[in-house]
């Protein structure tokens, strides 16, 4: 008998692993299943669901919601990871059970984050099964999340599909509150049309739309909004420095000057041949304003040649 | 009624005599603008030379080439193997063909005259002789807004808009060189066929339409202004069958035309940028129906009747174009065109078309720059519109609300923004000049006389009678009396007109020399050849030609180059040597082929590169001369492209510092230092500067020494300031070893054996 105690150890050597792996994830899902399907991680927790051994897949978001790191994206991007991680939550769990999803907080990980090398977030790091039937050759590197294609659910939950053993069954919930604007604005003008009716057959009305529209528009303010630039810069000042940049600030400005002068020259047209004072006053209005949109337009193009009286 | 003057006109002149004066005028005028228009724009030819300038020219230029020296048809089945290797391009069926068909005319009819003009002298000039047909379209089309002297105005503004001319200088040898004189005279016959109902207009409409469609895509934008102005102007109930005529005949003739054209095809009845047209041609029909019944039937129930029906018929016949786009039948917008509309759309789905630098958002300076003090006269012309709004002028306000909206989000739709703001601006200025040049001052003994008097005698003039009168011009659009009665009512001194007009000839002095000014220094780059200002004087930098050449000279016919896909028509139209990927971005899975094999290391592109037959990869490299637009720099459009075909193989964020920058020197990533193109770029870069520091003047940093090292390519040719870069792909070890084995056992390093020799046997 004492021979066989070796071989017999040896034996169950296979098995106590198997154990301590199958304990590993089973205390995994049981994580997962307290919090939503998030597992919220601690440096053990890490460790343990990304241990060398793991014949799981497991998506990491390395983020900073505390309050004094002032992680805007972070926030922002928060609700749709939870939205894709309840998605998760709701396929069998015979495949559930092979992904995980979890969320590692600067503020109580710091050593994690400098082992990782992550120095900015929200991160997203995927780890490929290291063994068992969906091992993946290339286990020892996670896989970044490309954040470029925006915070929404629907590109993460799209990419990290890539990780799941099946797709992430997420849909984009139904925005209520915006099919209900849309419904309330429809209902409440088709019952009032009758006194917008002669509303929208003014001409005046639809001069201005157009006319507002233009100089909003031919004041770069498509640029502001495709770019997201903020109002003016975080030290104050509202000149983006560079010929083709600017801030939301340029456009309020611009527009306005835009529309003074336009205004000038109706002025002059329609106004002021009846009136001696009105002319003189919108003359100089247009002169001094052109003057300062002129010297504007120096600041941003730094080679233009040109001024008049600024 | 006597009217007093304010300054002497000559009264012994008949009216003849001063109609054909005026005439003469404004042919002279005319002249003098088409002079200016044309010679503005040969700044690119008198500073270079007379060369085709940029990318897609090149491909225009060479597809016009077969076309003069082979005939139409042959033009027209013309397979080209050598673009897109190895799939090839059936050229005829994918390009708009009426450019080079107008080159071809011109070539032809020159040549039966026995003048023999080199095509390529044709297609350098072509861009600004059409400027000047635009400059007269423009004209037609303002006269029939206001009048002829606002038509000189708008002409004269189109004639040397930097907003214009930066897409029709000299050697500018592109689709819109001849478009925007289409667009204008398309509209302008249209408007002339709608205000006449005449169906002889509607049908040249129809025709001119067709070639727009022959040779711009951007043809979609007439397909859906004029049924947009049609629908508008239903909509305010101005519904006539002048308009009914016109549109018919437009639509019939226009649409049956447009689909001769290969390109086009069945779009026009498939595609939902084509369907607002139809729908509004069936509108058109049920209404006209409706006008007609009503006419002959009395009863007020039938009519209510009839009206219901029109209603329900239109909710059902726009039901039944959204069930045939969801079943298939109809395609829906394509990307390109729905970028427009949602504008991340690009970014996220194609983003291809995100990386164009000419499809980034308009910044305001851009505005300025392009329109100067037109574009804010642009919304004061809006304004006059609206305020007679006959139906010629809604065309205009919607136009302008359209244009801007489009020239807001897209650079490149500026060029389409620019027509109607030279046309506002002309009417706002023109009005300006109209009123203050008007010799006829109030009349003393005219009936409000004395109102006019307490105007000018209570000088600070209250808000109040500002507003007042505002109300009053407002109120007046529509009843002519009152404005005649204002319209007796001029200024009065020669002062205040002087000082009006002397500050309008100044703007226009102004504009002028800014145009001069922008066009000489900002549009008139062929970007083939390059420029540099040094203290000792003026440089040529001519490293693209040099390097097309050397490879026309010095590689067998049939090579294959790689390059990025924006250097794919020059490298065929200059090297004529065959090529992966052109700027005629149709398959977006070639690119992104390239892309890889650009962004991965030497190991995994050698495959991809021999199983595509590429005998040489061409790089673009600014970093010797300070050249910004090199391929570095566009280097992660590379891989992004890449990455979306390839998510696993290539990933952005591994070419970036962990910290998140983009960088070259020693911080690189180790992704970034092996793959292709940066290897490629900064191969043996350090050895010019000797011991010193590599410095690349582009991105301002130190490239590490020693530089990188290339086993699986041969540096063939390096153009004189570096910004060409040419590597020949080896062919696989004639002794079957890896390239990478053989190269490290030339230099004399010993492999690791990894296995022991095999022992000659000794013959038995």
């Amino acid at each position: 008998m004492l021979i066989f105690s070796p071989v017999l150890s040896l034996l169950a050597l296979p098995a106590l692993v198997l154990a301590a792996q199958g304990s590993a994830h089973e205390r995994l899902v049981k994580l997962a299943a307290e919090n939503n399907g998030i597992i919220k991680l601690d440096t053990t927790t890490f460790d343990l669901l990304t241990s060398p051994k793991r014949d799981w897949s497991a998506s990491v978001h390395f983020t900073a919601l505390d309050k004094k790191r002032r992680c805007g994206p972070c926030r922002e991007f928060n609700p749709s990871w939870v939205a894709v991680a309840k998605a998760w939550s709701k396929v069998p769990s015979s495949a559930r059970d092979s992904h995980f999803f979890a969320t590692l907080e600067f503020e109580e990980n710091h050593a994690t984050f400098q082992k990782m090398g992550v120095q900015s977030a929200p991160v997203i790091m995927n780890f490929r099964p290291a063994a068992g039937p969906r091992k993946s050759a290339e286990h020892g590197t996670p896989v970044h999340y490309d954040l470029s294609s925006g915070l929404d659910a629907q590109p993460l939950a799209e990419q990290l599909s890539a990780f799941t053993p099946v797709p992430i069954p997420f849909r984009p919930p139904v925005d209520w509150t915006k099919w209900g604007t849309v419904l309330f604005f429809a209902l409440s003008g088709a019952l009032s049309f009758r006194f917008v009716a002669p509303v929208l057959r003014n001409r005046w009305v639809w001069a201005i739309i157009t006319v507002f529209t233009s100089l909003v528009m031919t004041s770069g303010y498509m640029f502001t909004r495709i770019r997201g630039m903020p109002m003016a810069a975080p030290d104050g000042s509202w000149i983006a420095q560079g010929f083709q940049t600017q801030y939301g600030q340029e456009t309020t400005v611009v527009a306005t000057l835009y529309g003074l002068l336009s205004a000038g020259f109706l002025m002059l047209i329609l106004v002021a041949p009846l009136q001696t004072f009105a002319f003189y006053l919108w003359s100089g209005i247009v002169f001094v304003l052109f003057s300062v949109l002129v010297s504007f337009f120096k600041v941003k193009n730094r080679g233009y040649p040109f001024k008049l009286i600024l | 009624m006597s009217m007093s003057k304010a300054y002497p006109l000559p009264i012994d002149i008949s009216p003849t005599t001063v109609a054909n004066t005026a005439s003469l005028v404004r042919i002279v005028a005319f002249l003098f603008i088409s002079g200016a228009a044309i010679a503005s724009r040969l700044f690119a030819v008198i500073n270079f030379e007379s060369i085709i300038h940029e990318f897609d020219p090149w491909f225009n230029y060479r597809a016009t080439r077969v076309l003069a020296s082979e005939g139409f048809y042959e033009f027209w089945n013309w397979f080209d193997p050598t673009a897109w290797y190895p799939l090839g391009r059936v050229v005829g069926g994918t390009i708009y063909p009426g450019l080079m068909a107008t080159s071809g005319v011109i070539y032809n009819v020159l040549h039966s005259l026995h003048l023999p003009v080199d095509i390529r002298n044709i297609c350098v000039l072509l861009a600004p002789c059409f400027s000047a047909l635009t400059a007269w379209a423009t004209y037609m089309f303002t006269k029939e807004m206001k009048d002829e002297s606002a038509g000189l105005l708008a002409a004269a503004f189109i004639g040397i808009v930097p907003g214009y001319i930066s897409r029709s200088v000299a050697g500018s040898y592109d689709n819109e060189a001849i478009a925007i004189f289409l667009l204008m005279f398309t509209f302008f016959l249209w408007i002339k066929a709608m205000k006449q109902g005449s169906a002889l207009y509607g049908t040249l409409t129809g025709l001119f339409y067709f070639y727009m469609v022959a040779a711009w895509g951007g043809y979609a934008f007439i397909t859906n202004m004029i049924p947009l102005h049609a629908l508008a102007l239903t909509l305010m109930g101005r519904f006539t069958n002048r308009l009914y005529v016109g549109y018919s005949s437009w639509y019939a003739i226009g649409t049956l035309a447009s689909m001769q054209v290969p390109f086009v095809g069945f779009q026009p009845v498939r595609t939902s940028e084509h369907m607002g047209a139809l729908g509004v041609f069936g509108l058109l029909q049920i209404v006209a129906f409706v006008e007609l019944v009503r006419v002959h039937v009395s009863s007020k129930q039938f009519q209510q009747l009839l009206f219901v029906s029109v209603i329900v018929v239109g909710i059902l016949g726009t039901l039944v174009i959204v069930g045939l786009t969801y079943k298939g039948w109809i395609a829906p917008w394509t990307g390109r065109f729905y970028s427009l509309w949602d504008t991340g759309y690009a970014k996220k789905y194609i983003p291809i078309i995100a990386s164009v630098s000419e499809h980034q958002p308009t910044a305001w300076p851009s505005f300025f720059m392009d329109l100067h003090f037109l574009i804010f006269l642009f919304p004061a012309g809006v304004v006059l519109c609206f305020k007679e709004l006959r139906d010629e002028h809604v065309f205009v306000v919607i136009y302008a609300l359209v244009a801007s909206y489009f020239a807001g989000v897209m650079v490149r739709l500026m060029l389409t923004l620019t027509p109607i703001v030279c046309v506002s601006a002309a009417v706002a200025l023109s009005s300006v000049l109209d009123t203050y040049i008007d010799p006829v001052v109030p009349d003393a003994t005219d009936g409000d006389a004395d109102a006019a008097k307490k105007d000018r005698s209570t000088t600070p003039a209250s808000s109040a009678s500002v507003v007042e009168l505002l109300t009053d011009i407002v109120t007046s659009g529509s009843s002519p009396s009152k404005r005649t009665k204002h319209a007796r009512q001029g200024i009065i001194g020669l002062d205040t007109r002087g000082v009006v007009i002397l500050n309008a000839l100044g703007m226009l002095l102004f504009f002028v020399v800014h145009c001069t000014w922008v066009t000489s220094t900002a549009y008139s780059s062929p970007s083939v050849v390059l420029a540099s200002h040094m203290p000792d004087g003026l440089h040529i930098i001519d490293d693209f030609r040099e390097a097309y050449y050397w490879l026309r000279q010095n590689t067998p016919k049939d090579a294959v180059v790689m390059s990025w896909w924006d250097y794919g028509y020059q490298i065929a139209g200059m090297a004529d040597r065959p090529t992966l990927v052109d700027n005629n971005t149709w398959n977006n899975t070639h690119i992104a082929t390239v892309g890889k094999a650009m962004s991965s290391p030497e190991e995994v592109a050698y495959p991809i590169l021999r199983k595509h037959d590429v005998d040489y990869v061409l790089v673009i490299f600014g970093g010797l001369l300070g050249y910004s637009g090199d391929d570095i720099n566009k280097f992660l459009w590379m891989v992004r492209i890449a990455q979306g075909v390839w998510p696993d193989e290539i990933q952005e964020p591994r070419y970036f510092t962990p910290q998140g920058d983009y960088r070259v020197d020693d911080q690189a990533s180790s992704t970034m230092k092996n793959s292709l193109m940066y290897k490629m770029s900064y191969y043996r870069f350090p050895e010019l500067f000797g011991g010193g520091q590599a410095q690349d003047r582009v991105r301002g940093q130190v490239i590490p020494n020693p530089g990188p090292t290339l086993d699986y390519l041969d540096e063939a040719f390096t153009s004189e300031n570096w910004i060409v870069r040419i590597y020949q792909v080896k062919k696989e070890d004639p002794l079957g070893r890896d390239l990478k084995g053989a190269n490290a056992f030339d230099k004399g390093k010993k492999r690791k054996r990894t296995r022991p020799p095999v022992r000659r046997r000794s013959l038995a």
